[in-house]
């Protein structure tokens, strides 16, 4: 039987990074993967002359060479090279502002040109925005703070240095924004975001908030300039380059047990021993059917029982690919957020309801920002919206494709309707993809790609401090969306080397204590 | 840390410690629910997987000859009868057949109706072709009862009214009539809605495979048409010779924009090709099945003529395994390794689907045009598709596993 010291299975992004941290630190690694290419969601698909990109809108936290991000740092310190394209603007949000006003706002990247343009949009919102982006970078030192102290913080120092992180950070963005008397229509503005976390303001965290939103506008979005299958390519290579090995097409069936310490893994190419598994795997899956029942904590039962099975984020993405440039289509936006109104508290219910009541899509042209992305002449957009599982458990299988051209129809009516841009006429290649889509291709549960729902008392902050508490089974971590770090690219990719950091101690601390 | 400007007021009571008692607040919600036994099982991975299976073991359930066509039906069901998975007219299984100790892979497009799937029926139909060794096998030993191994239904030669045209002009060649055949079955059961036209080129009358079928067919339903086009043969009601761009032109909708989905042989997309540019359509409006990489690499542009008929030297690793084989230049690297025994991963053998992916560590292939639909870091870090790769040199590569 082949041993190896860690075996991570599932190279979606947080794989990947945990794979590259374990390999550097010098731990013979495997990752094995149960498709025949890696990413996750990190991935691209062909169809006809188009390549792709299935899921990255935006690379949080990447940011330039002189004001690199965690991301870039993560990625650049694992040695991890790809070209990389820098977003000119966050967003275009078209919406009604809550007083009733039309509202269609085009905010640029960079924290100053940012608050320009809202004093535009919003005269007299200057001093307001100001304050907030202070809170954003407060916030942001002391998370930094906080994971430098390695979950033990000295309280004198976060009460002098961060207190309003401290005021604010276990409030929703909601009441942290009411607190400031930010104007409503910068509120409005501001809220765009949330669907990028999946949790409505009422329910998302401040500081989760925070964290993302600021480096979002401060660094920019980064896309890789060749889909993220270049990204996930770069990394995979990258760790075979350190003497990683990874094996395709070898699904992961069962975790092996020797007493209460996992000693491999049951796979289709046979069973693999180590000395730990970390499973880019969501943990509802992993305790439910690959871990026997007996190892089970009592704990972790109540936990799953507690997020009540609630999964955040069940994607639909349509993909047009077509025969004309955005000039020629009219499209001047990399990504447009189109929601019924401001309120996300209401957009997330409509959504939750079922695919009837949602009207809420983010439109995205990737030519824009990379004029190379597809032949000349051509472009490739796509839409994408949460949904509700309800509408997806009980379809049938004769009604599927039928059913989810219709919602991409919708979509495709509703951009010509709030932006006059028709792809129509021009579509040369197309793909739908579902939850039962995200299923089938990440294995995640309802097709869930941002795991549980990161809201109220299970928020990223919670989760982080308790990351030493939850899924206590030896030589047994799950990493990856349902993760401490919640959803995205980069908390995916920072999930991933945060808890190989977790693994490896683990694994310094049974060597010295005799093998365990 | 940039000097701070902004004082939060209070939002509420104790604030700070609100913070420090997040942790308190998170396991006071999870110690107040149940200890439920954790199940893993939710409907929509359960549909995902009912729709796409890994793969799809099938038992032979009939076999109609088509006499004079010169092919037969293989009607295939589950062995406990159960539906199968449904799918769009024109998709295609794969099937997995093991030959003298490997393992070979064939598409088939599904010739039923997708109201069958549903039932628990698949039909496929092999034409008898002279030298194929695979046709040739299952159409002399395969008999009712004999199980197969099959991909799930997969391939994007369907029609889709967001991007194709209402009006539509098959033009199918052969056995090229089979996923035109389940088109018009679903055109006639109204499960999809477009109107096709299609023209089927034959040698002869005898030689025309399901023209009861077809005739019935557009008998019944208003929204299908058949043209059959007899290279060989002169006879009243056909047209004759080959399919031309005027010919399409005779019957495509006047004044009105059209798509044309093509399937057929090699030799028929060959020879098609300038026709269907006479007719000056915008690239979306021309969809064509891609067919079985080519037999004689050597007529593709860029093929190294001087290695013709050379062999060389195929290390293959698959997990822990690794094994070295012969590989021959005029062949894809698959033939090799299915000949060698070893289950790999593969399904289109045509570069499209992406199944057989794998990593050349060392060596070069021989990709013929037609067929190089790889990703962009694919090509770029040394992945290719076996399934349409040719070696020009001794090769180290690394496959993916199998999952039957």
């Amino acid at each position: 039987m082949p041993k190896y010291d860690v075996v991570v299975v599932g190279a979606g992004n947080a794989g990947m990074s945990a794979a590259l941290q374990c390999q550097l630190a010098g731990k013979k690694t495997l990752l094995i993967e149960q498709h025949n290419l890696p990413g996750g969601a990190a991935t691209s698909f062909v169809r006809g002359r188009f390549e792709i990109e299935p899921s990255l809108h935006e690379l949080c936290d990447y940011g330039p060479d002189h004001n690199p991000g965690d991301t870039r740092r993560i990625l650049e310190g694992y040695g991890v090279k790809l070209d990389w394209i820098a977003c000119k603007d966050c967003f275009r949000s078209i919406s009604t502002y809550r007083d009733g006003a039309p509202m269609d706002v085009t905010m640029p990247a960079g924290i100053d040109a940012f608050i320009d343009k809202m004093e535009e949009y919003v005269p007299g919102s200057r001093e307001k925005m100001t304050e907030l982006f202070d809170l954003f970078q407060e916030v942001l030192d002391g998370i930094a703070y906080i994971t430098a102290s390695k979950g033990n913080p000295d309280s004198k120092v976060l009460q002098t240095k961060y207190p309003n992180m401290l005021r604010t950070g276990a409030y929703s963005t909601q009441k942290v924004f009411d607190a400031l008397k930010l104007p409503n229509r910068c509120q409005d503005i501001m809220q765009t975001y949330w669907s990028y976390l999946g949790v409505d303001m009422e329910h998302l965290a401040f500081i989760h908030y925070a964290a993302m939103v600021h480096k979002y506008i401060s660094r920019g979005a980064y896309i890789p300039a060749h889909t993220s299958h270049q990204l996930s390519t770069a990394m995979v290579e990258r760790f075979r380059e350190l003497g990683g090995e990874l094996w395709f097409n070898c699904r992961a069936e069962e975790f092996l047990f020797n007493g209460d310490k996992l000693c491999g893994v049951r796979t289709n190419l046979g069973d693999v021993e180590c000395d730990y598994a970390l499973a880019n795997i969501n943990p509802d899956i992993i305790y439910g059917k690959m871990v026997p029942q007996e190892l089970i904590p009592e704990r972790e039962k109540k936990l799953s029982a507690a997020r009540n099975r609630i999964m955040g984020g069940r994607m639909f993405t349509a993909y047009f690919c077509c025969d004309a440039t955005p000039e020629e289509l009219g499209i001047e936006d990399y990504s447009i957020f189109m929601a019924g109104s401001t309120d996300s508290v209401k957009e997330y219910r409509n959504m939750m309801e079922g695919m009837d009541t949602n009207d809420y899509s983010i439109f995205l042209c990737y030519n824009v920002e990379n004029p190379d992305f597809s032949p000349p002449g051509t472009c490739v957009c796509s839409f994408t919206t949460l949904c509700s599982p309800k509408d997806w458990n009980e379809l049938k299988q004769e009604d599927y494709f039928k059913y989810k051209t219709g919602i991409a129809k919708k979509m495709l009516a509703q951009l010509k309707e709030k932006t006059g841009i028709d792809l129509s006429g021009h579509i040369e290649e197309m793909e739908v993809a579902s939850p039962w889509t995200f299923a089938r291709y990440l294995g995640v549960p309802e097709g869930a790609v941002y795991g549980y729902e990161a809201r109220d008392w299970d928020g990223m902050m919670a989760r982080m401090q308790m990351i030493g508490m939850d899924y206590p089974i030896k030589g047994l971590r799950p990493i990856g969306a349902a993760g401490p770090r919640s959803d995205g690219y980069s908390a995916t990719i920072t999930c991933g080397q945060l808890v190989a950091g977790n693994a490896l101690r683990d694994l310094k601390a049974w060597s010295e204590g005799g093998n365990k | 840390m940039s000097e701070l400007n902004v004082k939060v007021g209070l939002i509420g009571k104790f604030d700070m410690l609100k913070f420090k008692n997040m942790s308190k607040a998170r396991e006071k919600a999870i110690q107040a629910a149940p200890a439920r036994e954790i199940s893993g099982v939710f409907p929509i991975n359960e549909n995902a997987k009912a729709l796409h299976p890994d793969y799809l073991e099938l038992v032979i359930d009939d076999i109609i000859d088509r006499g004079t066509a010169q092919a037969k039906t293989f009607v295939l069901r589950r062995p406990d009868g159960k539906p199968l998975p449904y799918f769009r007219a024109g998709q295609y299984i794969s099937l997995k057949l093991p030959m003298d100790g490997s393992f070979v892979t064939r598409s088939y497009s599904l010739c039923c109706s997708p109201k069958e799937a549903p039932g628990g029926e698949y039909d496929i139909t092999v034409r008898a072709n002279p030298g194929g060794f695979v046709a040739d096998r299952l159409l002399s030993e395969k008999k009712i009862g004999d199980t197969v191994i099959a991909s799930g239904p997969q391939g994007f030669f369907y029609y889709e009214d967001l991007r194709d045209e209402k009006k539509v002009i098959g033009l199918a060649g052969g056995s090229g009539i089979t996923p035109f055949l389940s088109m018009a079955y679903a055109l006639r059961d109204g499960t999809e809605d477009f109107e096709l036209t299609l023209l089927y080129g034959s040698r002869d009358e005898a030689s025309i495979l399901f023209k009861d079928q077809l005739d019935a067919i557009a008998a019944s339903c208003p929204k299908f048409k058949v043209v059959h086009v007899l290279s060989e043969e002169e006879k009243e009601g056909y047209e004759s010779g080959f399919i031309t761009a005027e010919l399409i032109q005779k019957y495509a909708p006047a004044g009105e924009k059209y798509s044309v989905f093509l399937c057929g042989p090699e030799a028929m997309y060959k020879f098609l090709k300038p026709e269907i540019a006479k007719l000056g359509l915008p690239e979306r409006l021309f969809r064509r099945k891609l067919i079985d990489v080519t037999k004689t690499p050597w007529d593709c542009e860029g093929y190294p003529q001087e290695l013709r008929g050379r062999s060389f030297q195929l290390t293959v690793r698959q997990g822990a395994q690794e094994c070295v084989i012969p590989a021959s230049a005029d062949e894809p690297v698959l033939v090799a390794v299915e000949r060698a025994g070893i289950k790999a991963p593969s399904r289109c053998r045509a570069g499209e689907c992406g199944w057989c992916r794998s990593r050349l560590l060392e060596g070069t292939v021989f990709i013929p045009q037609e067929n190089e639909m790889r990703r962009w870091a694919d090509v770029h870090y040394g992945y290719i598709h076996p399934c349409c790769s040719f070696p020009t040199s001794d090769l180290l590569l690394e496959i993916p596993g199998e999952f039957f």
